[in-house]
């Protein structure tokens, strides 16, 4: 049942119980993802004008293949990339992660209502936007998508545990079609 | 108020601001419409230029979406980040 809905510049996103929940379940793994190795565990407590400044000493390239994709380093060479990480990454993972708790927040609303569904009106369309793009990002990292990945899932079997997880990624970029749209629409 | 810098100056800003350029890579996640959505939002393109160098993304794996000074390009790297494109800077003669 999701959609997407505008009115002037108003828009809302009707969602199921279930619905609401699966995004819910995905935002708050890719806040704890988000939080694993942030700033706040790169300082050196030693050093008081660093504490001061908030400016971790040095942050490096995350291992993991989902932030390395929603974190990417922003020149081809390291030393550049760790310079321009250190000064910007604590930003952008901060944005990222107020983004998600926004979104948490708003369906939480949905599925505290305890009926079969619920809206989020009035919602920050281009929030929402980043939101599910992030979301969107983090499951075709794990799922390493590529081009050809929509037959891949048709060709699934049901039973395979991968099945729910690739059904949820295209749901998404289905939702996040229609926001769009929603936007581009005069 | 900023005083007119002479010719002199402009050149040597010219040569030494000027060749860096943002680079957007091709990534098999992101839809084609939110791209082009991106572009615009960010640089203010028209439809047809952020149509266009979403395409050129799309089939040649990258494209050049902006060039300035440094600073500049940071800047835009950063906000495409923000919105989960994949951007990287670099000086103009690297390409």
């Amino acid at each position: 049942m999701s959609q997407f809905a505008r009115i002037g510049n108003s828009y809302s996103l009707a969602l199921s119980q279930n619905e609401a929940e699966i995004l819910i379940n995905l935002a708050e793994q890719l806040l704890e993802l988000l939080g694993e190795g942030d700033f706040f565990h790169h300082f050196d407590n030693s050093d008081p004008l660093a504490q001061l400044l908030s400016m971790p000493k040095e942050i490096e390239t995350p291992e993991d293949p989902v932030l390395k994709r929603l974190l990417p380093n922003a020149y081809s060479d390291p030393e550049a990339a760790s310079d321009f990480r250190r000064y910007t990454e604590p930003q952008l993972r901060g944005a990222k992660q107020r983004t998600l708790r926004v979104i948490r927040e708003e369906l939480t609303s949905i599925v505290d209502a305890q009926s079969d569904g619920g809206t989020i009106f009035n919602l920050d369309s281009e929030l929402w936007l980043k939101a599910l793009n992030d979301l969107r990002l983090a499951l075709g990292v794990r799922l390493e998508v590529n081009n050809d990945s929509f037959e891949t899932f048709e060709l699934l079997p049901d039973e395979d545990s991968q099945k729910p997880m690739y059904a949820v990624y295209f749901w998404l970029g289905w939702l996040q079609g229609q926001l769009l749209g929603l936007l581009t629409a005069n | 108020m900023v005083k007119t810098a002479n010719k002199e100056e402009v050149s040597i800003e010219a040569f030494f601001d000027k060749p860096w350029i943002t680079i957007v890579w091709d990534d098999p996640v992101n839809l084609m419409s939110y791209v082009t959505f991106v572009f615009i939002k960010i640089f203010g393109f028209s439809s047809e230029k952020a149509n266009e160098l979403m395409m050129k993304v799309h089939t040649e794996g990258r494209a050049v979406v902006s060039s300035g000074s440094r600073e500049e390009m940071e800047r835009d790297v950063q906000q495409l980040h923000e919105h989960g494109l994949w951007a990287t800077l670099q000086r103009d003669d690297q390409l």
